[in-house]
């Protein structure tokens, strides 16, 4: 009778050593449903919020491009193709491909640096013939809709190649990285002397204190700190060393005791010998000894895997 | 030749009056269907005749002009009692029913985008009007639709295409009578039978019927049909 109140039994399930389940359960009920409530809220609201700045970065682009003659599509003005590029970061192709039906329908080029009205063709019917000089792999049979979207093939071909660039996965979605991705034109513009002379006004203005904070905001981006996703994840991660007590120390052959892990030696794996099978007979033999041997032998090792044990 | 004049110039003209008769039928089923929402218009004004409609809208080139096919409308008595907040301990003075004047215009463009649909919330805004219902002759743009949501709370904007409104739907015979409940009516019927409003059936917002009588989320609809067995009967629905 006194062994059973001196000794508590013995749980069968593994001692919880996750701190993040303690740390939860004081919350309440209400607490964590509010939370998890939260959560889901947050991004809806965010994926609300991209969704309208995607709608008003179409509705800028519709006027685009913004400089005059001496630009074109060939060579667009550095600041156009600029806040093109940047305003088309978190436009999925769809959205892309909803803007050059905005572009056609206020009578523009589908490409979104090209200051041309786009192509009409007067005459009716669905389909136009293409390439009908050139060689046979030139010719083509084209919906009219198709070809009249833009003011000349250049034109459709610098539109696509924005197009494959742009990110699959949608804006409140991606990885950091993702959306950090740079946007290539087919025709950048090109270094005229204006352009330049801009560029050098832009260094002699940019300090070291603003590149070296922009250097850091990409860097963080790139490493995944401000994440669309990640940026409320519902739980808040810490990563825990364990501590070391003792400096580490390589297995060696040269154990006094080499003798006695013979027979295990071949199951061990990196310097651990699983405990499993090869003590197993050994404790049952004590546990025949005595109750006292029992007890003195379940304090030593109660470090050990008893999952077996009855 | 002359032959071949004649006939050119009837199809065009059998055209024409084609076009001419879908726009009439169009104006008249908008007039019911503001008349239905519960708004002010006059009986003349809504049972317009085919040539009373031609004399008054065709242009000079002899087709009917859309951009002068506009009307407004105030809401009457009943429906600013039907839309109104009841009076209750906890809210005294209850605010003002979410209604107004309604503006109604017929789109000439061939194609509806961003802009266009931009100018006429802009329209709607500048003037006052509370509801806006935009009627085009073919479809909008998916990108111009999200305008609707962003501009929600300046101005209410409801799209029709021509060809939804050829014919008026709820004059079918299959389509059962719609009643909107007022707020009141919809608590009593919820104390009635002991509900919460989500226990009831529901009918969808982009519903045709909910669509024509311009339902809101939360609102409830008594809807009337015949029966064999019980000579009338009587559902409810949740507009969601």
């Amino acid at each position: 009778m006194m062994m059973a109140t001196a000794k508590q039994p013995k749980s069968i399930l593994k001692k919880s050593s996750y701190p993040a389940t303690s740390a939860t359960s004081s919350k309440t009920k209400e607490e964590r449903d509010r939370e998890v409530a939260l959560y889901h809220a947050n991004l809806i609201q965010q994926r609300k919020e991209i969704e309208l700045e995607i709608l008003l970065s179409t509705e800028t682009l519709i006027d685009y491009p913004l400089a005059g003659p001496p630009y074109d599509a060939s060579n667009p003005s550095p600041a156009d193709a600029k806040t093109f590029k940047e305003l088309l970061r978190p436009f999925l192709p769809s959205n892309y491909d909803e803007l050059i039906v905005e572009r056609n329908i206020n009578d523009r080029c589908g490409y979104t640096l090209c200051p041309n009205p786009r192509q009409k063709d007067g005459g009716g019917g669905r389909y136009r013939i293409l390439g009908m000089n050139g060689k046979a792999k030139d010719f083509k049979v084209v919906e009219r809709e198709e070809l009249e979207k833009w003011c000349s093939p250049e034109c459709a071909r610098r539109t696509l190649y924005v197009r494959v660039q742009l990110s699959e996965t949608a804006a409140w979605e991606r990885e950091a990285g993702e959306s950090a991705v740079n946007i290539d034109l087919l025709d950048e513009p090109k270094a005229t002397e204006a352009s330049i002379t801009e560029d050098l006004q832009k260094l002699d203005l940019q300090t070291e204190s603003t590149t070296s904070k922009k250097d850091a905001a990409d860097l963080a981006l790139e490493r995944g700190d401000k994440a669309q996703a990640a940026r409320n994840a519902i739980f808040d991660v810490k990563i825990q060393e364990k501590d070391i007590s003792k400096p580490a120390q390589a297995p060696s052959l040269e154990d006094k005791d080499i003798s006695d892990r013979l027979d295990t030696l071949h199951l061990t794996l990196e310097g651990h010998t699983s405990s499993f099978g090869s003590r197993r007979e050994k404790r049952h033999k004590e546990a025949l000894d005595g109750a006292n041997v029992e007890d003195d032998h379940t304090d030593e090792d109660s470090e050990e895997d008893t999952d077996w044990q009855i | 030749m002359s032959t071949g004049d004649e006939d050119r110039v009837r199809k065009q003209r059998e055209a024409g009056e084609r076009e001419s008769a879908k726009l009439w039928r169009a104006w008249r089923t908008v007039h019911e269907m503001v008349q239905d929402r519960g708004y002010e218009l006059s009986e003349e004004e809504v049972k317009i005749s085919f040539e009373d409609f031609k004399n008054k809208f065709t242009s000079d080139d002899g087709s009917v002009s859309r951009k002068t096919m506009t009307f407004s409308a105030r809401p009457t008595d009943e429906m600013w009692k039907r839309y109104a907040n009841p009076v209750t301990a906890n809210d005294p003075n209850p605010a003002s029913p979410d209604i107004g004047t309604i503006w109604v215009e017929f789109l000439a463009e061939s194609s509806v985008g961003i802009k266009q649909m931009r100018a006429f919330a802009q329209f709607l805004t500048a003037n006052n009007y509370h509801t806006g219902i935009l009627i085009t002759n073919t479809n909008i743009t998916p990108a111009a639709l999200k305008i609707i949501p962003a501009v929600a709370s300046e101005t209410r904007i409801e799209c029709f295409t021509e060809a939804d409104l050829l014919v008026n739907i709820t004059h079918h015979e299959l389509v059962p009578k719609h009643v909107l409940l007022s707020k009141v009516e919809r608590t009593a019927l919820l104390q009635r039978y002991r509900l919460k409003d989500t226990q009831l059936p529901r009918i969808q917002l982009g519903d045709p019927v909910a669509r024509y009588l311009g339902l809101r989320r939360g609102q409830v609809v008594k809807i009337i049909r015949k029966s064999e067995t019980a000579g009338r009967y009587a559902s409810y629905r949740l507009c969601v």
